[in-house]
């Protein structure tokens, strides 16, 4: 082409005006915005200040007495003088607000995490039941979720905690025992087993981790080998049994620690664990310990009697010496009682005062222990044999529950409306994922020969992550934001605790600003991770 | 009817038309992997154990279920077996007994319900009293006859409420209230001990409220008026709205021109209505005070209805800032400027706050302008230096990431605080507001959305109209995008008409609140289940009737067909 192509430009007319060239209007809005911003900005701080000093600097007082704006947070470290019900870690009202807050962000991350966990599950369930093809489970699948999606969270969750928990369930006498499982439902909330771990829960986990590094390389190994033989070596089954193996030999040899066991007086005449079975058999008209219940229903004893004659025990309160030495007592049929203090001191004049038979705890805190009791000679130290981890039993005594772990009626209700709430928005996301695969996808799966979970699992799933993830973050983010409702329920979570200490201290604004920085960075966190995750999960384009 | 006649003809077998391969089916259905046999045999415990269980509780309609299921079970196998399907057991076939697992299922779905319904039933209906008198209502005797039986002189007992109140609930569903009265003359107390001969819903007590429940907080018959008024308005503008809006022939009608400008004037008209406008009291429009009057559901429809009218125009701005392209600031002005800051300030705040810092948190807070340079790095690689596009972002992002509640307690809190002194703004001014900005946010990111799902070329083809940047957006850019992102602005709408049952956490009267009242009135003590009831079926029916809505309207506007 002969010539050069030159841009069209006019010479010779007028140039563009300066009020009509975008970049220029472009510049000009930018420093009018720019302005008017600092103005704004520029009155509300001023009405800060001013409405600061109306409050009084009482606001921002320092330690030695003076005020300044650098001091806003040092009330932070005064006691918080309330009282939180429900804590992962200790927490007294004598410690600071700063320590009451983290205990609080502690039970939110709880709610969150678990949450999340728990609405995956249960939106990928109802999201596949949507898409069943029995007519009646996807009906109920829609209804399910059309109710929770048109109704306001803050109404289930006040329902669930006022009119289910609270009126519905039984008082904690009558909890509900369902299928003889060790889980008790009450208005209070859940009680239910929960493994504590003993001394000697080091060696095993040393032996567990041991297992799993052996089971990788055996995994690998056996991965090799059937390539190169291409014999399906049924590596799955190997891995599982070799680590079991291991796993057994660890809590074997972990069983054989003797750091438990219990101080008795000479004078009951126990020498080793199993006498205990004699000491109730020498102390009620009974032949052997199977024949106490028989004997309470025939009337030749009284429930009291037996437990006139049953065992007592002292122990520090939450120790895993106790479920150890209860566990073993439960199994010979040894009727007993327990005494738990706070302190290893109290336990050890309980015991001196003759308020209990036996002493539990480690070995080497009872050697220690005995050294100090005047008599020392009388006391025998008996030696119990422990396991790694025991299972810890609620029992209930008095109107509570000891033993086990607990979730709370708060707990329980936020946990539940927050999962059934976001769940069928996750339900909803999921089978919109599962349907926009496309079938052509499916039949190419089945052509291949390929079974049903692989289809699933290979084909199907991975694409429907890509349109899943995006908006199942917002949902997790919801979910993060939304147990703040946590204050219609009283379970004492960030927000519900910030607002407390708003209350008792008065620094509002402190603390809005702190609520939010925290809500905004656990936004981010979640946002972030998931980001992360998408980014995994993304068709990797050619 | 026919075609169940018919299916019942194939019950009678033809022998000579059915083939079955026996051997083939039990491996596919019962045998197939260990898991299938395993998960049947579980299915099968489950659904025997709870038919039974539902055959003692009601016999009469769990048999009758039985019977059915089991003909049309056996009508759908004869039918497989001999190839002949009629209409009825086509659709089992496909979509109740798919499969031996499908078919129990089935039948454990349809006695759950039943018993679901069952038990609601007779919760909400059978067992259930509907008396707005508490006391007669819903008790075998009337507190009268027991006094009048125990000897008690009626003339000494007092007029007005009694001062302690228990309930108990008995194993057998009833419950025993125990009543105490302190008597006027010598102070001695009388407590009568009445049996509810109603197990069931106590619905007296919603009725009894109504009216608090939808209007006003406290009964107030002059205002009444106003708010029947109000709907009257409402009424008259909706009904020819259907008909004004829909039709073509309307399109350039004065008419039309007219009902505009009537809903542009009808939010004052309801404001007067609704807040007065007048001081002096005893007339029609006389002020009242919203903290006091607004309540129930009224307050509920008028909070989601302002924030959304008022952050619609917010949010199309933050939108179209958020999206703005202008050239910003220069990174040569930007990077010094924050460089002079920082050393200026790292000279000036640093050391007197690192002389004051008691921990070695609060040391390293103070080394905080070593912040700025970093900041400005971050504007200009993600703004380019532009502050509308920056401040949009910002704004959009923070209001998003903080619950709803805290931006409630800010707006009640902190309100006042970044006001002038002396200028008191009422609480529900300051929800109002504060749901407005909140909602702003949202609604950015839904038409932000709407905007870039316009191709590219609809903004080339504008700009070489030559028809200027305003025009470019108000006659060809945002009646496409708005009309992408009516749905979702629907949807948006729904959840912040539900999300206003918070407000009663920062103590305003919405329907919550007044129903969370009733539990401690002295007629209705602990009544919380009745009223959250028929507050889900309030909040039910207008979600979702707005959601049916929204569907007809984005098929009606061709959202998708492009």
């Amino acid at each position: 082409m002969a010539g050069k192509l030159t841009p069209n430009i006019p010479t010779g007319q007028e140039p563009v005006p300066f009020w009509r060239d975008g970049r220029v209007l472009g510049v000009i809005a930018q420093i009018a915005f720019v302005i008017g911003l600092a103005l704004v900005a520029w009155w509300f701080i001023n009405n800060i200040a001013a409405n600061i000093v109306n409050l009084g600097s009482s606001q921002f007082v320092c330690d030695d007495g003076s005020s300044s704006y650098r001091c806003a947070y040092d009330f932070m470290s005064a006691d918080a003088q309330f009282d939180i019900a429900e804590t992962i870690v200790d927490y007294t009202p004598a410690d600071s607000y700063w320590r009451a807050l983290g205990v609080a962000a502690l039970n939110t991350i709880k709610v969150t995490v678990l949450g999340i966990v728990l609405t995956t599950i249960l939106g990928t369930l109802v999201g596949i039941a949507r898409l069943s093809q029995n007519w009646l489970v996807s009906n109920v699948a829609k209804w399910y979720v059309d109710f929770f999606r048109n109704t306001p969270l803050v109404l289930q969750l006040i329902f669930i905690y006022f009119s289910f928990i609270l009126i519905l369930l039984p008082g904690i006498k009558e909890a509900i025992h369902p299928l003889g499982l060790p889980i008790f439902i009450s208005q209070r909330g859940l009680n239910f087993a929960w493994p504590v771990y003993l001394p000697s829960f080091a060696t095993w986990l040393a032996f567990l981790v041991l297992g799993l590094i052996q089971a990788q390389v055996l995994w690998m190994i056996l991965g090799r080998r059937e390539e190169q033989t291409g014999h399906d070596s049924n590596r799955v089954a190997w891995v599982i049994v070799s680590f079991v193996l291991v796993a057994g030999l660890g809590w074997f040899v972990a069983s054989n620690d003797h750091s438990q066991g219990v101080l008795v007086n000479k004078s009951i005449r126990v020498r080793q664990f199993g006498d205990f079975e004699q000491l109730i058999i020498s102390r009620l008209p009974v032949g052997k310990l199977s024949d106490i219940d028989r004997a309470i229903t025939d009337g030749r004893l009284t429930q009291d009697a037996v437990d006139e004659a049953s065992v007592k025990v002292c122990v520090l309160r939450d120790s895993a010496s106790e479920a150890n030495f209860t566990a073993q007592l439960r199994s010979l049929g040894v009727p007993y009682s327990v005494q738990r203090f706070s302190r290893q001191d109290q336990v050890t004049e309980a015991y001196t005062a003759g308020e209990c038979e036996a002493y539990v705890g480690s070995t080497a805190v009872l050697a220690a222990e005995r050294d100090v009791l005047e008599d020392s000679g009388a006391h025998l130290l008996v030696s119990v044999h422990e396991t790694p981890m025991r299972l810890s039993l609620p029992r209930l005594e008095g109107f509570n529950f000891v033993g086990g772990a607990k979730m709370t009626a708060e707990f329980t209700a936020i946990l539940i409306g927050l999962v059934l709430n976001t769940g069928a928005s996750v339900a909803e996301i999921v089978r919109a994922g599962i349907q926009s695969v496309s079938k052509g996808q499916s039949e190419a799966a089945k052509a291949l020969g390929l079974s049903e979970s692989q289809r699933l699992r290979l084909v199907v799933l991975p694409q429907a992550l890509r349109v899943i993830i995006p908006p199942l973050t917002s949902q997790y983010l919801n979910l993060a934001k939304n147990s703040t409702l946590a204050q219609a329920v009283a379970y004492p979570d960030f927000w519900t605790i910030s607002y407390t200490t708003i209350n008792q201290s008065g620094r509002a604004l402190q603390l809005m600003l702190l609520v939010m920085a925290a809500y905004l960075s656990l936004s981010l966190a979640i946002s972030a991770l998931l980001n992360w995750y998408n980014r995994k999960a993304a068709i990797v384009e050619r | 009817m026919q075609t169940i006649l018919h299916s019942f003809k194939l019950l009678a077998p033809k022998p000579g038309k059915m083939h079955f391969n026996w051997r083939q089916f039990v491996a596919e259905n019962l045998t197939g992997s260990w898991l299938m046999s395993l998960w049947l045999i579980v299915l099968t415990a489950v659904v025997g154990n709870y038919a039974f269980t539902q055959l003692l509780a009601a016999p009469v309609t769990t048999s009758l279920v039985l019977v059915v299921w089991v003909l049309t079970v056996l009508m759908t196998i004869m039918a497989e077996l001999q190839k002949e399907h009629t209409r009825l057991t086509l659709w089992l076939k496909g979509n109740l007994y798919s499969s031996i697992t499908n078919v129990q299922i089935s039948l454990l779905l349809v006695l759950l319900i039943l018993s679901a319904v069952r038990g609601f039933y007779g919760y909400a209906w059978v067992n259930a009293s509907f008396s707005t008198d508490p006391v007669p209502a819903a008790y075998e005797s009337t507190i009268e006859d027991v006094l009048v039986k125990d000897g008690v002189d009626l003339s000494r007992m007092p007029a007005g409420l009694p001062f302690e109140r228990i309930t108990m609930r008995n194993a057998a569903g009833t419950s025993t209230r125990q009543t105490s009265y302190l008597l006027s003359e010598d102070k001695s107390v009388v407590t009568v001990t009445t049996t509810n001969i109603y197990t069931g819903a106590t619905w007296g007590a919603v009725g009894d409220n109504l009216a608090n429940l939808f209007i006003f907080r406290f009964k107030a018959p002059e205002l009444i008026g106003r708010i029947w008024l109000s709907l009257g308005l409402l009424a008259v503008l909706i009904v020819p709205s259907f008909v004004i809006y829909r039709q073509e022939r309307f399109k350039r009608s004065i008419v039309r021109r007219v009902l505009n400008w009537a809903w542009f004037l009808s939010p004052l008209v309801l404001y007067a209505l609704l807040r007065g406008v007048i001081e002096t009291p005893g007339t029609i429009l006389t002020i009242v005070n919203p903290d006091v009057v607004w309540g129930g559901f009224l307050l509920s429809v008028i909070i989601a209805v302002f924030a959304i009218v008022v952050s619609f125009p917010l949010g199309v701005l933050l939108a179209l800032g958020r999206r703005s392209t202008i050239p910003g600031i220069p990174a040569w002005v930007t990077y010094p400027l924050a460089a002079v800051a920082c050393i200026w300030l790292l000279f000036t705040s640093t050391p007197e706050m690192v002389a004051t810092s008691r921990s070695t948190f609060s040391t390293v807070i103070s080394y905080w302008p070593l912040l700025l340079p970093v900041l400005a790095y971050l504007f200009q690689r993600s703004f380019n230096g532009n502050v509308v596009a920056a401040f949009s972002t910002v704004f959009i992002e923070v209001w998003r990431g903080v619950p709803f509640i805290t931006v409630l307690f800010m707006a009640i809190i902190l309100f006042p605080i970044f006001l002038p002194q002396g200028m008191e703004v009422l609480n529900t001014i300051r929800v109002l507001v504060g749901t407005a900005l909140f909602s702003a946010a949202y609604l950015a990111e839904n038409v932000r959305g709407g905007l870039q799902a316009i191709p590219k070329g609809q903004y080339e083809a504008a700009d070489s109209l030559g028809i200027g940047t305003f025009n470019k957006y108000r006659l060809i850019i945002m009646p496409q995008a708005l009309r992408l992102v009516i749905p979702a602005i629907v949807g948006q709408f729904i959840g912040l008409f539900k999300d206003t049952s918070l407000v009663f956490l920062v103590g305003l009267f919405d329907l919550l609140a007044v129903a969370n009242t009733i539990s401690s009135q002295p007629n209705w003590l602990g009544i919380r289940t009745e009223p959250y009831i028929v507050l889900m079926l309030i909040y039910f029916i207008c979600s979702s009737g707005m959601a049916w809505y929204s569907r007809r309207l984005e098929k009606q506007l061709g959202v998708g067909e492009r």
